[in-house]
């Protein structure tokens, strides 16, 4: 439980209110713009990074991330669902289109053994022990069986296809799609 | 005319949310669901729920420090923005405004477009099979006034038609549908043919026609057996919708 603690990602940004801020963005306050980047810059990149596997691809996509939001900002109401959640998807939607634009041979480059080791840690049960304890994600995803719940992860977390999910865990296509699609519904069963 | 609602379609929205939500689509698919999401309702609020849905996994990143020059190049970006006049582009901006007044397009343009979920559905499922058959030119979803999905139309573009009913319809004894499109306004509605019994087929006598393009409207009329006395649409319109190129 203290492990937990410690690992809980949310912090100091709690404070932020954002979808304030971005109603800010919306009348022109530069301001408002600067305290989103303070506040979830770094785990931007960090997100962008989990899928496109290079820092400097990845603060581009954040760059250019954050110039839409800027510009889009009133897009956004509160019937649209949670504003950081809102501007996380601005950033993996951008980071996606990068790598489905047929820019993964660049982005595979550079990816060592290392970093393939670090990635496969993302689809393991370690994730989930840094969600919240009372989070419904959290015990949604621990009642799938693993193959479902790996397979969700590989595509959230990494960006892999079905074809990439299928080679990594070693199944026929089908098979990953099958676990894809049953894993999604019974999330949105359990989620409600 | 009964029609039932086909329970798939919003079980495949949901999952095409889901997918969409998790980048699970290639760049083109991508690129559908982004164009529809700018007007369709259901698709947008199945993507925000999709979306909130997994946003905490986002929070498990650990933040790295952002290079010194990122907040600068994006403060530079954001001040041209604000200097170059009111911008701010809206998804509202761009819609489309139709006369207060008409209110009959009103009505079928937003049964159009929440008929738009279902076709993208559909097109999106037929993107993934593969292509034995010949493709079709231009491919049209045709839904009733309430904008459920009745019949996908695929005009070849050679004078031949496929329709394929989504939904039961029973028409009254001594009547029969018709299938109309709209190649101009100068040309006006012309029949592709009778649909006798609403099952798929092929409807290949039709008229010399121009190619098929996209937004060409396509119609179904229920008309008296054997058609329309006047070779205009006259009778009650059970389905509309605009065509689209398959990518």
């Amino acid at each position: 439980m203290l492990c937990r603690e410690a690992t809980r990602p949310l912090d100091g940004e709690l404070m932020l209110d954002h979808a304030e801020a971005l109603s800010r963005c919306a009348n022109g306050d530069r301001a408002a713009l600067k305290a989103l980047f303070e506040a979830e810059a770094g785990r931007l990149i960090a997100v962008a990074e989990r899928i496109l596997r290079r820092r400097d691809v990845a603060e581009e996509v954040v760059q250019d991330a954050f110039i839409q939001i800027w510009r889009k900002a009133d897009q956004y109401s509160a019937d649209r669902g949670s504003a950081r959640g809102w501007i996380y998807a601005v950033v993996r939607n951008r980071a996606l289109n990068v790598l489905r634009d047929g820019r993964r041979e660049d982005l595979a480059d550079e990816a060592d053994l290392t970093r393939l080791s670090e990635t496969a840690n993302l689809h393991d049960d370690r994730v989930l022990d840094r969600l919240d304890a009372t989070s419904r994600l959290r015990q949604c995803l621990q009642q799938l069986d693993e193959a479902k719940r790996r397979s969700l992860l590989m595509a959230y977390m990494s960006g892999y296809t079905h074809g990439e999910i299928a080679g990594r865990m070693n199944v026929p296509l089908g098979t990953a799609k099958a676990w894809v699609r049953r894993g999604l519904s019974a999330l949105r069963e359990c989620m409600g | 005319m009964t029609s039932t609602t086909t329970p798939m379609d919003g079980q495949n929205l949901l999952e095409l949310a889901d997918e969409y939500a998790l980048g699970l689509l290639d760049a083109q698919e991508r690129a559908q669901v982004e164009d529809a999401l700018l007007h369709d309702d259901d698709l947008r609020r199945a993507v925000d729920n999709a979306r909130d849905r997994f946003h905490e996994l986002d929070l498990t990143a650990e933040p790295v420090t952002p290079s010194p020059h990122l907040w600068e190049n994006i403060e530079t970006a954001a001040a041209e923005r604000v200097d170059d006049g009111p911008p701010l582009p809206s998804a509202s901006g761009a819609r489309t405004v139709t006369a207060a007044n008409d209110n009959a397009v009103r009505r079928w343009r937003w049964a159009a477009l929440a008929g738009i979920a279902a076709s993208l559905v559909l097109a999106v499922g037929l993107l993934r099979m593969p292509s034995t058959t010949p493709s079709a030119a231009v491919i049209a979803v045709l839904v009733d006034e309430a904008g459920e999905p009745l019949v996908i139309v695929e005009d070849f573009g050679d004078r031949s038609t496929r329709v394929t009913p989504l939904v039961d319809v029973t028409v009254p004894a001594g009547q029969t549908m018709q299938l109309w499109t709209l190649p101009d306004e100068e040309t006006g509605p012309v029949s592709l043919g009778l649909i006798e019994e609403p099952e798929t087929m092929i409807l290949d006598d039709g008229p010399q026609l121009p190619a098929p393009q996209a937004d060409q409207l396509y119609e179904i009329t229920i008309e008296q057996d054997g058609g329309s006395p006047t070779g205009r649409p006259t009778g009650e319109i059970l389905g509309k919708g605009f065509a689209k190129q398959p990518r």
